[in-house]
């Protein structure tokens, strides 16, 4: 044992020297910092299929806003030329030219189907996104007081149970009669009922984790409410908000084009609109295109979106974070 | 229990009531109601003062307004005998202006104003409408009207009272000379039983007079067998979708082409005929004028359903719907449980992927995808019709509406089992050496399925009132698309009718959801109250 000490070549003191002690510098821990939102996307990016389907998505999203705007687009541009009508691809572009416009034809009135589904997708990419965080943000702040309320809850549960058999088809197309049948009406027409579905899903979860031992101990302790609300629950939330919102804002565009197939939709050519006016196209040999391109690129984007969420909501609960 | 039960039930009914009242707000006071003249052929016809009467007519008929002429009014004090019948073809004449009306009819506007202004009437009076030689144009009549608009409240509690209607024998007007009324009871039908045939079929029945259906009570060979016409439900009779017919018989009325069966009219003649004798019902005047009417009937109960080859709107979606949610619970399950079973496995992925297309592709996308499908490799038929007897017909719709419900489930189920699986008790079974397969038919299977139970009831009732897309996309004859159908053609009474039928439906179902919930789980108690 000496031998080895003495190996090492060092002196008695300083072997054995003591160390400054300090009380401040104890009470530190030496963990890795650590931050939640990274550590989300951490997770989020651990997984290689989340990386391709993100960039999917970001590609999907900036083709519908910048194509559109790169190109000039109007559908009624070959209208009074009858051999432009319903073309198949190939047709197109032997008609046309090569180019990007007619890689998947020309529709019914000589338009091309590649930019018309563009055109489309900002539209119901747009209403989503704006419906999505109207109803959200409204949803969970009336959710949240909702919850922690017993006073409110008995009031918005008779308001919940009343509004909610209000067919919504029904609100929807009046609203429509009443102002003209735009984009906004839509947006208004899918906001004005639709954050109370969501406000009482969040109640549901507020109430569920409002009663737990740890929330009743902090009240003990003389903790307020808002505090409570902010740092006990909120943060238990989020990944139920992010997973909500990856079902909810698929749904919009879902929605939109079922509006849109019983002929309540908006006047602007949004990708259910596309659908509803190409659906007798759908039998007709050599015009499915026109068809199946916007219903295939609503169902892509739909899916990526909702994947995406799901993931992120996922990757959001700190139980993952391991 | 029961007091539960009733509590619940008088809520669920204020609810509906309230929901019916938005709906009306909705629909007559923020719609503008100029739009049901929009797609009116006979509106653009007509000129000058007969336009804007005909308005006001077509605004009464789709029950926005009350709408009383002039001339109406007269007719009235003349049928209760006020007036003679000199004094009403002179009274009911106006003149070009008001200052141009004769002595008698400047007396009769004057009580008419005075009676419909107290009554919180608006009187309109039109001036004749002239050319520039002094002839009056087509349609330019002098018009005088009171019009009010129906008030909310009113319109709710008429609505209300008149639900629910129940036959007596004073339906027929009390001047209407019918002979001796009353309800009598007979042990032979006589609709199974025509004069002079020879043997006797026995079926009971109650015949009225007096009453509007002549056919109280009776037994036929059709579902469901004993049929009672004492209390019908008036949801609101419909004037575009189906004229003059009420929503709970535009429902539930059979469809298609008439069938036709040897038929003995209660005169006595006898032919092929697709008329159903049970289902007369009063028509006032019936037979004068009318030979078709008088050479069948004696009485003036002419007004008959037909027999027809169909099903009936709700009949076609419950079929549909049934099927395809036995087939959902079915397979849906199951599936679930074995995701769960073998959670992040071959299995679960792929059911994975399977839930997640439903929920994010839109669900006209994938109708549209299976019906190409079906309809290509399958051969199936992609069209409904109703006159066919061809089964398959059914096929692509019933999958088309199992497939999404399929998915539901079996998220759903994965997600309690999962959740079940993870539990302390399951634990504690497993520390207490009970095999796996103990564990999961004797405890988690069965608390797993609670949630599961509560919506059984639901998917049941909702199966009958169709759905939407589906219907459309394969024109299945249901009840589905009533309610897009009624919004498009303005049809309010079908509208409100619809709407107050969808939320008597939903509230039952959360009901009977709470009672089979705590029938199979006997902690889950309504009747205690919560510690």
């Amino acid at each position: 044992m000496e031998e080895k000490i003495k190996e090492l070549g060092l002196s008695e003191e300083e072997l054995f020297a003591p160390v400054d002690h300090s009380l401040a510098e104890s009470e530190k821990i030496t963990a890795p910092r650590y931050s939640y939102w990274k550590s989300v996307f951490r997770v989020f990016f651990r997984n290689k299929v989340n990386i391709v389907i993100l960039g999917l998505l970001v590609f999907m999203i900036l083709f519908a806003y910048i194509y559109p705007t790169l190109v000039e687009y109007d559908p009624y541009a070959n209208l009074l030329d009858p051999n432009s009508k319903h073309l198949s691809p190939s047709a197109a572009m032997a008609y046309f030219g090569r180019n990007i416009h007619w890689i998947l034809g020309a529709g019914a009135s000589g338009e091309p189907t590649f930019d018309a589904i563009w055109n489309g997708s900002r539209i119901s990419i747009s209403l989503a996104i704006i419906c999505g965080a109207i109803n959200m943000t409204v949803g969970v702040l009336v959710g949240a007081v909702w919850g922690f309320s017993k006073k409110v809850d008995a009031f918005m549960m008779e308001v919940y149970n009343i509004v909610g058999n209000v067919p919504t088809i029904l609100i929807i197309s009046v609203l429509a009669m009443l102002f003209s049948p735009t984009f906004w009406t839509m947006v208004f027409a899918l906001t004005v009922v639709g954050w109370i579905g969501i406000a009482y899903f969040i109640r549901t979860q507020v109430i569920i984790i409002r009663d737990r031992e740890y929330n009743l101990a902090s009240r003990c302790l003389g903790t307020s409410t808002v505090k409570i609300a902010m740092k006990n629950i909120l943060p238990f939330m989020t990944s139920v908000i992010v997973t909500l919102l990856a079902t909810e804002i698929p749904s919009y565009i879902s929605y939109e084009v079922f509006l849109a197939y019983i002929g309540m939709g908006m006047s602007d050519m949004s990708l259910g609109r596309l659908i509803y006016a190409a659906e007798g196209a759908m039998v007709t040999p050599g015009w499915e295109f026109e068809f199946w391109s916007p219903v295939a690129i609503a169902s892509v984007i739909t899916v990526v979106l909702y994947v995406v969420g799901q993931n992120l909501g996922d990757a959001s609960d700190p139980r993952t974070h391991m | 229990m029961g007091k539960y039960l009733l509590k619940r039930l008088l809520h669920g009914a204020f609810s509906a009531i309230c929901v019916v009242l938005i709906v009306m707000i909705l629909i007559y006071s923020l719609l503008d109601r100029s739009t049901i003249l929009a797609g009116d052929p006979n509106y653009s016809k007509i000129q000058s003062n007969a336009r804007v009467s005909y308005e006001q007519s077509r605004y009464e008929t789709f029950g926005y307004t009350d709408y009383v002429p002039y001339s109406d009014y007269i007719t009235q004090l003349a049928r209760d005998g006020e007036i003679d019948d000199e004094t009403r073809s002179s009274a009911v004449l106006l003149g070009r202006t008001p200052d141009r009306d004769s002595e008698i009819s400047a007396e009769y506007v004057a009580k008419f104003t005075e009676y419909y202004t107290s009554r919180g009437y608006t009187i309109t009076r039109l001036d004749a409408d002239t050319k520039s030689n002094g002839q009056v144009k087509s349609g330019g009549q002098t018009a005088l009207f009171a019009t009010r608009d129906k008030p909310l409240i009113n319109r709710a509690i008429t609505y209300f009272t008149n639900m629910l209607f129940i036959d007596n024998i004073h339906y027929v007007p009390d001047e209407v000379d019918i002979g001796k009324r009353g309800l009598t009871f007979t042990l032979y039908d006589p609709v199974k039983n025509p004069e002079g045939s020879d043997k006797k079929v026995f079926s009971p029945a109650i015949i009225g007079n007096g009453t509007l259906h002549k056919y109280l009570l009776y037994i036929d060979g059709t579902f469901p067998y004993i049929h009672q016409n004492l209390l019908t439900l008036n949801l609101g009779e419909s004037y575009t979708v189906n004229r003059g017919t009420d929503v709970f018989t535009t429902m539930t009325d059979s469809q298609g082409s008439y069938v036709l069966k040897p038929t003995t009219f209660p005169t006595g003649l006898k032919e092929d005929s697709a008329d159903d004798l049970h289902t007369a019902t009063y028509s006032a005047g019936a037979r004068e004028g009318n030979s078709v009417y008088a050479d069948r009937f004696t009485d003036d109960y002419a007004n008959v359903r037909t027999y027809k080859t169909g099903m009936s709107k709700l009949g076609f979606s419950f079929v549909i719907g049934i099927i395809s949610t036995i087939l959902a619970y079915f397979l849906g399950l199951p599936i679930g449980l074995l995701m769960a079973l073998r959670k992040d496995k071959l299995i679960d992925k792929i059911g994975t992927i399977y839930i997640m297309f439903i929920i994010a592709v839109p669900s006209l996308a994938y109708i549209f995808l299976f019906k190409s499908v079906g309809g290509k490799l399958f051969g199936l038929p992609t069209l409904f019709n109703v006159d066919s007897k061809d089964k398959w017909m059914f096929v692509l719709p019933i999958i088309s509406l199992a497939l999404p419900s399929i998915a539901n489930l079996m998220k759903w189920m994965r997600r309690y089992m999962i959740d079940q699986m993870n539990s302390d008790y399951v634990k504690f079974a497993r520390s207490g050496g009970l095999s796996e397969g103990e564990i999961f038919t004797k405890h988690i299977w069965k608390n797993a399925a609670i949630p599961i139970v509560h919506g059984i009831p639901g998917s049941i009732i909702f199966a009958m009132t169709g759905a939407i897309i589906t219907e459309r996309v394969y024109s299945v004859p249901g009840a589905g698309n009533l309610l897009t159908q009624a919004i498009n053609k303005y049809d309010n009474s079908v509208i409100v009718g619809v709407t107050l039928f969808y939320a008597v439906l939903s509230v039952i179902s959360l009901i009977l959801g709470d009672i089979l919930m705590s029938t199979v789980d006997p902690r889950i108690s309504f009747s205690t109250k919560g510690r």
